[in-house]
This record gives structure tokens, C-alpha cells and sequence, in this order.
């Protein structure tokens, strides 16, 4: 076919117009939204976190938007709740990538749907902040734009065994977890890092969350001469079942184990309320009262404005709301100082040093995306619940 | 001028198979196929994904579809298997337990491992009741969940395991959506194929009339071990296919909602039918899709669409499309039998022997149904068999044919005894029967219902069926042109393709006889065949019975009409509470005493 | 260890048999396998949780309330499910009618409801630990419910009827029984009973929508081994489920005891299709 003139002129006339649309596209970019993809579990039964995480981002995107977005760029939430399904969590992952492009996605906030969305978020090429405990989530090579900013199973479980072990100086204990994908890690974590460390783990095993008795365990557990008991579930249903049988049993041995023991969800399935009592849950500093009952001074004043938006805290654990809310902050923080190309927030995040978000300050480095400090991580006293904070554990030092 | 040797022309054309016909079956599924083949052209990846997800549940809803859709087996717990194949998929892959296998390899061992669990889940079918063995399919589902969640050193039970990864060109999002769409292509034409053949037609008959199957020789569990096998691979191959979608599997993706998924997708497309259920998969994938909001509401809209489906259109899509069975039906519609057609339907009977019965004896509980009865039939005879209510006349037929053991005597064809208790054996003994009441697939063309009849004739193997080899086209060519030649010989061939549920009661009797007439039969048994026909079609039938006689076969004619048994038998035996009351010609019997008594009246 | 196995057993068998009653009842009235029946043991502890937690009302009038909404739901399940297919019971399109809706009330329940089982109220301040209510509650049900039917079939003229429909529904209708009424009578009567199960069951189940795959399960193995339509069978086949998956539980934990269960019942089933004391199949040809 030979090449006419008209050929020519409506070449010509292409290209100046893929040329102008280029050079309008930025103008274009810089005024679209910045698109937040969330995949909260707001219903099933791993959802007590994806509820309380998610009023503290409603919150934070609502603030930063009256104050007039980023850069005149307004925040754009785009909620997909997974329903603890990691069929689900893969669909809502893959539309929010390829259907509403979004900038970055925040979630999901279960290990089980993270397993499974993270790879394929990854593949996409999208900045991804997750929350989730469990370790594998994070790989600097295979995830290179996947960030926690949040502890890992290993901080947590360090923690705890040097709570157990250095302060209620128990040598004996039982670790049980449920049948998820976290509740299974944890366990299998959990029980080599007590071993290590010189403890004798007399009972460890995973059960069906949904299992309405509970006795045969805790009885097996006592016999086993356990002297503590150490759940590691976000269950609600499952912890208050534990917590009520050691008091049906009258068994006086103190229950260690994880954040969601001191949640209202919990306190509202116990029997009794003295049930709660020597029950410690992991916490952080930013969340807990200090020896004079105040919280750090980011913390209160972040209480004053939950409390001026009529914000529930009570029922729930404050920290999953702070670490809400810290999300979409850390995330329009770096979109004013960058933009919103996938690379430079990456390289941002790569060189971020002490971060202050409310729930506690986030380093990365281009080795190590798990951003959370260590020390930031302590025990605390589930009954003595106020306002979804607490108290710091009896003989927990500094 | 109606050719007298053969069908009509118009019913060789209502019959046709060649390629026009070939082509109506097919295009929706090839609309279909080229619209799937197109989708990267108006769609993004997202669409990609969810595409080849609905491709990815239709390879296990198209086998799935024999045991439910066509067998009437209630499996919903078939989640099971796709469990079982995801994880094997995924662990042979990944190398845990073995060397890392090849996908391709770790999705075919797969694909072994489901064929024998696809049996094992599915062999409770054999013994159980409906209900019993849906609620056992569900204890597989729950056992296999559990047994993933326990096994944590091959599974990684709460933790999972990555699922396999395609390699090139298959790693992409389009490369793996072709790899899906070819596989759902393949298993379409197979499931097609198996549709149309002998076996698709005896999974109906097992379905809707089980004992008519039996009576055709078909035995059920054999089938359905081949239905098991065949389903059970495509369910655990889809299940690699998808723990490679879902990039890591964990115990709790595997949920109850998907079994009921897959099942309410057949039943929403209709039962036996291959387009209905496809579209059903692809409806029911999609559909939630569409709006963030029903996603949580999914499972709901299922059920009520699967409630709306039992109530108001039990046939499902599938119905729905089926707009040539919505054509209204000739009026007055007459039965004229072509005795002379007989010729081509039957063999000549040579060197077969009398059916008799010796000293035959049966009770149930305290009632002795049949006490002591002596009966010979022998071959070009029409033999009655007549007596009041009660008298054991149906109760004798069903013992000749398998479905009672005599607790004394003997039944036996040329000397040897029939195995009894086995029904399903008759047919090669070339005994066939009508029934008292018709037994007929309602939702078959009657062409497909005579076709049932022949099904033992067919010489080719399941997987033959399965990939349309030419041994399985050349049963279909000839069961088919037997099937016309039968049903033109008992005067319907003009209803061939008409849905059987369509006919009057008279057209049922003699498309019993049609099918009956398919085993080319030394013996046939008729159970009260006039009853509910007018006069001239009883007339006509008692014509077309002896003519069946005259080319060799023995019948036994268990009647009330005494005008129709008087008219046409040689031999007449009088039954009265489980005895034999007289026997002989027909005019030996209209003036005995104790006939005239006892049953016929003065 | 053998006082838990034997208080928690019989309490949760109790509520099994109970859920096998509910089988039987509806299977007796209609010749109908019925996928309602978990559904109907859910909703009491749901409907209990509802009414006395929820919206207040004293525990007496929550319990009345709770067996009035299960004998509504009986109801319509009887006109939506089962009527429409009665024509056609070989087609066995009941079992699809009945599991559709069971579903539907199901997922409705877990989005409104909750998908989180739910705090259920303590109903009496009797006994703690081994002999707490929440144990002996079921069984007290499942014995009460018992003893009801068979002054029930034995003694009323309704009962008998009953009896009458289940056992030759042709005659009795020739007899002039009207047995449409009878049978919605009769699911009526498995909606209380089911409802009982769950509201009696509650303080263990707790209210939650997930309990209505589990006892539509466990609640029919018993009717399974026991003898479809045969009420004695239930119970005891109830207990002994109850005690033996306690005892399972016990001794390799939870996992297995759901794997042992199950394989004990399917491969008790393929031993004796028709249960242990069921009758043989009549005539089909």
C-alpha cells in the first residue's frame, strides 16, 4: 500500500493530538484524585480488626480532604470489604488494581487474604501498606513495593515470651491459636522462639474458631502442668470462649496472648466480668496509660478529636483505630512531598526515618520493610479497659 | 404416494443428523467460545481474571453436570474435590513432598488423584437414598477442609501453600485466561459429546425411570463409576487451575458457598442440558461483579434464584431456550402402526428356546402372591395371562423379570435358569417389557427414549463417547436408524422429537412398546398394554402384537381386556390368588366354569 | 475429664436428638427430607438473643415468642418449599426447594443479624460448673418433647391423625382426614420443636447463623443411624453422637473428633442404608 498524502496529513494529525493529550495529561494527573484502594474485612469472622481500623482511615481521609487535600488533590477511599474471604479479597484486589487504578492499596488487614492479595498487588506494580503480623508477608525482593507498617510475628512473639519469662517468671506454658492462616503462623512461630529462650512449651495446638467448647483443651492443658495460657487469635468469639472456661474451671493461671483479648467485642462475650482479671494482652506504648493513667500527648489529642467526631472507642481496641487513621496520613504525606507514580512513592518509603504516626513512629529502609519499633511493644491489663486503651502490665518494666 | 417400505420422508428429515443439524446444536457454544476468544479486545485485565475464574469453575461444573444435572445425584458437597486438586496441584509443584513437578504434570497427577476420590465420594450414590447422600458428600467436603487444616507439614495447614505458576506463555493474565478457555472448550465438547451418545441418554434413564433402565440392560453402577471418575478429574484439575488464579491457597478459601455455587449453577441451567448449566456458571460468576454491595449479598441471591428456579421453571435456562418444544402439537392425532416394518425391526428368532416357569412359588410377609405356578411361553406365541386383582399376574412379570427371586421354583429360558434379582440382566437374554404404568424420560425427545432402549446394542467404550471416535459415531448412526424404523413401525414416528412428556397416554403404550421392540426381543412382556386406549387402538395394537409374534417372538400378554385376549392369544393362562386356575386355548378358557366364576362373568 | 465428657455430651446431644425430631416430624407429615430443620435450631438461639437481649423482654415471654416465630417459619416454610413439589416427590426437587430456602434465612441472618456468634442470655441462675442449666437444659427439652409427642399420638384425636397421614396418606384422606391442615400442623409443630432445640442449646451455640449447616448435620446423623421417622432412634442415636464426639474431642482433639465423626457416619450409613432400626425399601416396580 502506498503511502498518499492523506496518509500523511491524518498521520500528522494523530500525532499532534496523542502529543497535546500528552503534554495536557500531567496538568490532567495533577488535579485527579489520589485513590486509596482499602481492603478491610468489614463482616465474617476475622472483622473485629477491619471494623475499628476502619474508622480511624474514615477519619483521617475526611480531615485531609476539609483541609483541602493534597496539593489540591482530594483523597478518593475505595473500600472493598473482603468478608475474611481470601477468594474475595483476590477479586476486590485485582479490581482495585486494574479497574479503578488506584495509587496504592492499603490491606488487606487479615494474614489469610494478605497471603493471597499481596503477591498479585505486588505483580501489579502497585505501593501496597499492610498492617498483618505474619512475617512472610514482607520480602524486599519479591514485594519490592510492599510495606508493613506494623509489627511482625516475631516482634510480637519476642515480646510476649519476655514478659512471660522475665516477669511473671513462668517456666511451663500452653500456646494455642485458631485455624486461620495467622492463628496457624503464630503458633508455628511462636513455640521454637519460647523453646529458645529456655521455656517448656507443654501444649500447643490450633482449633476451629468456631468450636463452642473449648474444656477439652484447657483441661488438656492443665494437665499438662501448663502455668500459662498464650491464644494468639483475632477472634472474638474464640478468646472469650477461652477466657470463660478457665474461669468456669477455677483455674488461676494468667492468659498471655493476643491485642484482641482486651477488645469490647471480647468483653461483651465474657460471662463474668471478673473473668477479665489476669488477663494480658499485647499492646503498644503509644495506646496504653502511663504509672500517672495519661496517655502520650499525640495520643490524647488524638482521643480529643475521635471524641469531638463521635467516634466509638470503647467497644474496640484504640490502636487499630490509630493505626487507621496513620495510613492515609503517611500516605498523603508522601504523595505532597513526591507525587503519586508507584516508583517515587517507593523510593520515598525506602528512606522514611521515624514517621510520627499516632500509633507509633515507622522507619524503612531499602533492607527491611517491616517499619515498626520493637520497644514500642508492651503488656498491658485487658480489665483495666478505658476507652479501648489500658493500662500497663503489673512488673512490666521499661 | 407414501413409499410402504420405509419411514416417511418427513420423518427421515425430522430425524436428520447431518451437518445442518450438527451446526443448530452448536452455535450458541460457538458464539460463545469466539466471543471468550475476543475479550482482551473490549475488556482490561480485570475482566481477564474474572473470566478465567468462570472458565475455571465450568471445568468443574461440566463434569459436576453429569452426576447432578444428567445423573440426578445430589452431590453438593463436590467443593471437595477442587479442594483435593488445588492442593495436590499446588504441593506436587512446589516440591514440599516430592521433587518440584512441572505444572502441567502436577495439574495431570492431579487429575488422577480426583478421578479415584471422585469415585470414593461418589460411591455412597450406589447404596443411599438421595437426602443421605447429599448430607454424606457434604461430610467429604468438611473431612477434606480438616484434613488440609490437620496435615500441616504437606499442606501448611493454617498457612497454606502457593499455588502453581504456569510458565510462559501461560504466566500472564491473557496467556493463563487462553489456557482456561481451552480447557473449558475441551471439556465442553467432551460433556457435549457424552450428552448425545448411549451413555447421556442411560444417566437420564437411571434419573427418571430406573426401572424402564434396568429393563434396557443398563446397569447403573458401572455408569456411574465412569461419571464418578470423568468428574472427579475435571474437578481436581480445575482445582489446580484455580489455586493458581488465587496465587495461594489456605484451608478457609475453600467454602461451603462454592459448593453451592457449583450446584445451584446446574440446576439454574436446567438439568440435562450442557448450554444451560454453562451459562448458569458464567451468570453466576459474573454476577457479582457488578456491584460492590452484592458481593456480600451473593450467596442469598443464589439461593433465591435457585428457589425461584424449583418453583416456577424447574426445567432451569435450559427450558427457557427450548422453543421448539413449545410448538403446539398436531391435534386428533392417530397411532397407525406399519406391522410391515416389523421385518427390519426384528431378527428372526432361530434356536431359542421356551421361557417357562416351574413350580414357581412367592410370598410376601403372610400373602402368598404366587402359589405354585407352572407357565410356558413359547417363541411366535401369544401367550394371555389373565385373572382378577390380586391374582399375582404383575407380581409373575416382575419375577420374570429379575426384579424377584422365586422363594421355590425355577424361571428359565431354553433350560438355563435366569440369574435372579438382577433386572438389569434381562436385556441380553433379549427379554424386553413394557410397564403398567408408562415409565418415560419426560424431559427426552421420544426418539431419545426409544434410543434408551438399544443402549446394550452399542459397541463403543465411554472414553470413545467422550471424544466422538468414530466406533461411537457409528453407534449413533445405527441405533438411530433402528430407533425410526422402530417407532415407524409402531405408527409415531411423526412425534420423534417431541419432548415424551407431550404425548397422550395412548402414545406412551406404544412407545414402551418402540423401545421394547429396540432389543430385537425373543420374549416380550407386556403389562397391560390396552389399558386407557380407545377401541381402534386397541384394535390396531392387537394387530401389531401378532405381528410381533409372527416373526418369532414369544409374548406374554397380561391384559384385562378380555376382547383384546380372546382376539390374539394362542394360549391362555387364568391366575387366581397365586394359582393357576385353568389353562388353554382361548376358547377352552371363555366357557370353563370356574373362569366364568371367578373373573369373566356369564 | 469424665463429667465434662458426659454433662457437655448429653447437653449437646440433647440438642442433636432434638434436631432429629424436627427431621422426623416434617418427614412423617410429607414424606419430605427437609434441609430446614439446622435452619430452625439456629433461629432459636437467634430469635432468643433477639427478644431477650436485644430488645429486653423478660426471658418467659422471649422463650414464648421465640417457639411462636419457629412455628411461624414452619408454616411458611411448608407453603413455599414443600407444597409446590409435592406433585413430583420422585424428582426429589424438595431437596433443593427446602435447601434454598434454608439458605436464604441463613445468609439473611448473617447480614443482618450478625457473622459473629453473638452473646446469649444466661436464662436461669441454677447450678455452676458439671450441673450449670446451660447443661442440663436439653435434655430436659429433648425429654419433655418426648414425652409431649407420644401423649400427643397417643392420646389426642390430632395426634393420631397424625400417625394416620404418615402412615397410608391415600386412606386417610379417603377417611376424610384433611391432610393439608395436618401437615402444615406438622410443620408447625417442627418449627417449635427445632426452635426449642436452638433456644434450649442456646447458652452453648451461642447466636450465631453458622450453626445451621453444623446442626442441620449432626442433627440428621442421628434420624440417619437411628431410622428415619423413628423418634427413639433420634434420641438415643442423639446422645451417643453427643457423647461420642465429646469423647473425641477429649482424646484427639477438635480437628480429628470432626473427621472421626464424620467417617463413622458414612461409613455406618453404607453398612445399614436404612439405619440401624430403619425398614427395608418398599416395592418400586
Amino acid at each position: 500500500m502506498s503511502i498518499t498524502r492523506r496518509h500523511v496529513l491524518a498521520g500528522s494529525a494523530a500525532g499532534a493530538a496523542s502529543l497535546a493529550i500528552g503534554l495536557v495529561r500531567p496538568a490532567i494527573a495533577a488535579s485527579e484524585p489520589i485513590r486509596i484502594g482499602f481492603l478491610p474485612a468489614l463482616t465474617g469472622p476475622s472483622s473485629s480488626t477491619g471494623i475499628a481500623i476502619n474508622r480511624g482511615t474514615i477519619l483521617a481521609v475526611e480531615e485531609i480532604n476539609a483541609a483541602g487535600g493534597v496539593n489540591g488533590r482530594l483523597l478518593e477511599l475505595i473500600t472493598r470489604d473482603t468478608q475474611s474471604d481470601p477468594t474475595k479479597a483476590v477479586n476486590a484486589a485485582t479490581e482495585l488494581t486494574r479497574r479503578q487504578h488506584v495509587h496504592v492499596v492499603w490491606g488487606p488487614l487479615n494474614s489469610g487474604e494478605a497471603l493471597a492479595a499481596t503477591p498479585l498487588i505486588a505483580r501489579d506494580g502497585v505501593p501496597q501498606l499492610d498492617p498483618c503480623w505474619v512475617d512472610t508477608l514482607t520480602d524486599v525482593k519479591k514485594y519490592p513495593l510492599a510495606f508493613r507498617n506494623a509489627p511482625t510475628n516475631h516482634q510480637i512473639g519476642g515480646a510476649a515470651n519476655r514478659y512471660v519469662l522475665g516477669v511473671l517468671k513462668v517456666k511451663k506454658v500452653a500456646v494455642i491459636g485458631d485455624t486461620t492462616g495467622y492463628g496457624t503462623a503464630s503458633v508455628e512461630t511462636y513455640v521454637p522462639m519460647l523453646s529458645a529462650a529456655g521455656a517448656t512449651v507443654v501444649y500447643h495446638g490450633e482449633t476451629d474458631a468456631s468450636n463452642p467448647d473449648l474444656k477439652p483443651e484447657l483441661l488438656r492443658m492443665r494437665e499438662a502442668g501448663a502455668e500459662a495460657i498464650m491464644p494468639w487469635s483475632v477472634n472474638a468469639g474464640f478468646l472469650s470462649r477461652i477466657i470463660n472456661t478457665r474461669g468456669q474451671m477455677g483455674w488461676d493461671v494468667p492468659i498471655v496472648g493476643q491485642t484482641t483479648l482486651g477488645s469490647g467485642q471480647t468483653k461483651a462475650l465474657l460471662e463474668k466480668p471478673e473473668y477479665w482479671d489476669k488477663v494480658y494482652q499485647n499492646n503498644f506504648r503509644s495506646c496504653s496509660y502511663d504509672a500517672s493513667g495519661a496517655l502520650p500527648a499525640r495520643t490524647a489529642a488524638f482521643v480529643d478529636r475521635l471524641q469531638a467526631a463521635k467516634i466509638e472507642m470503647g467497644d474496640t481496641l484504640l490502636w487499630w483505630i490509630a493505626l487507621g487513621y496513620d495510613a492515609p496520613k503517611l500516605i498523603a504525606e508522601t504523595v505532597k512531598a513526591v507525587g503519586s507514580a508507584p516508583d517515587q512513592i517507593g523510593r520515598h518509603w525506602n528512606s522514611l526515618k521515624a514517621w510520627p504516626g499516632v500509633y507509633g513512629d515507622i522507619t524503612w529502609t531499602p533492607e527491611q520493610h517491616n517499619g515498626y519499633p520493637d520497644d514500642e511493644i508492651v503488656f498491658c491489663q485487658a480489665s483495666s479497659s478505658h476507652g479501648g486503651a489500658f493500662k500497663v502490665a503489673p512488673g512490666y518494666g521499661a | 404416494m407414501t413409499d410402504a417400505s420405509a419411514p416417511s420422508a418427513a420423518a427421515t428429515r425430522l430425524a436428520a443428523s447431518g451437518l445442518p443439524a450438527k451446526l443448530e446444536a452448536a452455535w450458541p457454544f460457538l458464539t460463545l467460545g469466539v466471543a471468550g476468544a475476543c475479550l482482551p479486545l473490549f475488556g482490561d485485565t480485570y475482566w481477564g481474571v474474572i473470566a478465567a475464574r468462570a472458565c475455571v469453575y465450568w471445568v468443574l461444573v461440566s463434569g459436576l453436570n453429569l452426576v447432578v444435572g444428567f445423573a440426578g445425584q445430589i452431590a453438593i458437597g463436590w467443593v471437595a474435590l477442587l479442594t483435593l486438586g488445588a492442593y495436590t496441584t499446588s504441593v506436587l509443584a512446589a516440591g514440599t513432598v516430592t521433587p518440584p513437578l512441572s505444572p502441567y504434570v502436577a495439574l495431570a497427577l492431579a487429575g488422577a488423584v480426583g478421578a479415584v476420590f471422585g469415585v470414593i465420594v461418589g460411591l455412597p450414590a450406589l447404596r443411599l437414598r438421595t437426602f443421605y447422600f447429599a448430607m454424606t458428600t457434604l461430610g467429604f467436603a468438611t473431612i477434606v477442609t480438616q484434613v488440609a487444616l490437620a496435615w500441616q507439614s504437606v499442606t501448611g495447614g493454617g498457612i497454606g501453600v502457593e499455588g502453581p505458576v504456569l510458565p510462559e506463555p501461560f504466566s500472564s493474565t491473557w496467556g493463563f485466561y487462553y489456557f482456561c478457555l481451552g480447557l473449558a472448550g475441551i471439556c465442553t465438547w467432551m460433556t457435549a459429546n457424552l450428552a448425545a451418545s448411549r451413555f447421556g441418554r442411560a444417566l437420564v434413564a437411571i434419573r427418571d425411570a430406573e426401572v424402564a433402565a434396568e429393563a434396557a440392560g443398563i446397569s447403573k453402577p458401572r455408569l456411574l463409576v465412569a461419571v464418578f471418575l470423568f468428574s472427579g478429574a475435571v474437578a481436581a484439575i480445575a482445582g489446580g487451575l484455580f489455586a493458581s488464579l488465587q496465587s495461594y491457597i489456605t484451608p478457609d478459601a475453600f467454602t461451603f458457598d462454592l459448593s453451592v455455587l457449583f450446584f445451584i449453577a446446574i440446576l439454574i441451567g436446567g438439568r440435562g442440558s450442557i448450554l444451560g448449566p454453562l451459562l448458569g456458571t458464567i451468570i453466576l460468576t459474573v454476577l457479582p461483579e457488578f456491584a460492590a454491595p452484592l458481593v456480600a449479598w451473593s450467596t442469598f441471591l443464589y439461593a433465591a434464584l435457585l428457589l425461584i428456579i424449583v418453583l416456577a421453571l424447574p426445567g432451569g435456562i435450559a427450558a427457557l431456550l427450548d422453543y421448539k418444544n413449545r410448538r403446539p402439537l398436531k391435534r386428533n392425532r392417530e397411532i397407525v402402526p406399519r406391522p410391515d416394518l416389523l421385518a427390519g425391526v426384528l431378527a428372526r428368532n432361530a434356536g431359542v428356546g421356551a421361557l417357562t416357569l416351574d413350580g414357581v412359588a412367592l410370598s410376601f410377609g403372610g400373602v402368598h402372591a404366587i402359589d405354585g405356578l407352572d407357565l410356558e411361553i413359547r417363541p411366535g406365541e401369544v401367550h394371555g395371562l389373565i385373572g382378577p386383582n390380586g391374582s399375582g399376574k404383575t407380581t409373575t412379570l416382575n419375577m420374570i423379570s429379575g426384579y424377584y427371586a422365586p422363594q421355590t421354583g425355577q424361571v428359565r429360558l431354553s433350560g438355563t435358569t435366569l440369574p435372579p434379582r438382577a433386572p438389569h440382566l434381562r436385556a441380553a437374554h433379549r427379554i424386553a417389557r413394557t410397564f403398567q404404568t408408562p415409565r418415560l424420560i419426560g424431559a427426552a425427545s421420544v426418539l431419545q427414549n426409544i434410543m434408551v432402549g438399544g443402549t446394550i446394542d452399542g459397541r463403543g467404550m465411554f472414553v470413545e463417547s467422550l471424544l466422538a471416535l468414530p466406533r461411537h459415531r457409528r453407534d449413533e448412526a445405527a441405533l438411530r436408524a433402528a430407533a425410526m424404523l422402530a417407532l415407524a413401525a409402531v405408527g409415531l414416528e411423526q412425534l420423534a422429537p417431541v419432548r415424551a412428556d407431550r404425548l397422550q397416554h395412548g402414545e406412551l403404550r406404544f412407545m414402551e412398546i418402540a423401545r421394547a421392540l429396540m432389543l430385537r426381543p425373543a420374549f416380550l412382556l407386556l403389562d397391560e398394554p390396552a389399558a386407557g386406549l380407545s377401541a381402534e387402538e386397541i384394535r390396531r395394537l392387537g394387530a401389531l402384537i401378532v405381528a410381533i409374534s409372527r416373526r418369532g417372538t414369544g409374548v406374554l400378554l397380561v391384559e384385562h381386556h378380555a376382547d383384546l385376549i380372546f382376539d390374539i392369544c394362542d394360549r391362555v393362562t387364568v391366575l387366581n390368588l397365586g394359582k393357576v386356575l385353568a389353562a388353554g386355548t382361548p376358547a377352552e378358557i371363555r366357557s370353563h366354569r370356574e373362569v366364568v366364576n371367578a373373573y369373566l362373568g356369564a | 475429664m469424665l463429667e465434662s465428657i458426659v454433662s457437655y455430651g448429653l447437653a449437646i446431644g440433647g440438642v442433636y436428638a432434638l434436631i432429629g425430631i424436627t427431621y422426623n416430624v416434617m418427614f412423617t407429615a410429607s414424606r419430605v427430607f427437609s434441609f430446614t430443620a439446622g435452619m430452625l435450631g439456629m433461629l432459636g438461639g437467634v430469635f432468643g438473643a433477639l427478644f431477650i437481649n436485644r430488645l429486653g423482654l423478660p426471658a418467659g415471654v422471649g422463650f414464648i415468642a421465640t417457639l411462636a416465630a419457629g412455628a411461624a417459619i414452619g408454616v411458611v416454610t411448608e407453603a413455599v418449599t414443600v407444597r409446590p413439589v409435592l406433585k413430583n416427590l420422585e424428582q426429589h426437587l424438595y431437596v433443593l426447594s427446602t435447601l434454598a430456602f434454608a439458605l436464604l434465612v441463613q445468609q439473611f441472618t448473617a447480614i443482618e443479624w450478625s457473622t459473629e456468634p453473638q452473646p446469649f442470655p444466661r436464662l436461669l441462675n441454677i447450678g455452676e460448673s458439671m450441673v450449670d442449666q446451660q447443661f442440663w437444659l436439653p435434655v430436659l427439652a429433648c425429654a419433655t418433647t418426648i414425652v409431649g409427642l407420644e401423649l400427643l399420638y397417643r392420646y389426642t384425636l390430632v395426634g393420631r391423625a397424625f400417625l394416620a397421614i404418615a402412615e397410608d396418606s391415600y386412606a386417610a384422606r379417603a377417611l376424610g382426614l384433611p391432610e393439608q391442615n395436618l401437615r402444615i400442623a406438622s410443620y408447625a409443630l417442627a418449627g417449635v420443636i427445632g426452635t426449642l432445640a436452638g433456644f434450649a442449646g442456646g447458652e452453648m451455640l451461642l447466636a450465631f447463623f453458622a450453626n445451621a449447616p453444623m446442626l442441620n448435620f449432626y442433627g440428621f446423623v442421628p434420624v440417619a443411624l437411628g431410622g428415619m421417622g423413628s423418634n427413639r432412634g433420634a434420641v438415643i442415636g442423639g446422645l451417643a453422637l453427643g457423647l461420642f464426639q465429646q469423647a473425641a474431642n477429649f482424646l484427639v482433639g477438635g480437628i480429628f473428633a470432626s473427621v472421626a465423626v464424620f467417617t463413622v457416619f458414612i461409613i455406618v450409613l453404607l453398612a445399614r442404608p436404612e439405619g440401624l432400626a430403619g425398614a427395608a425399601v418398599t416395592r418400586r416396580v
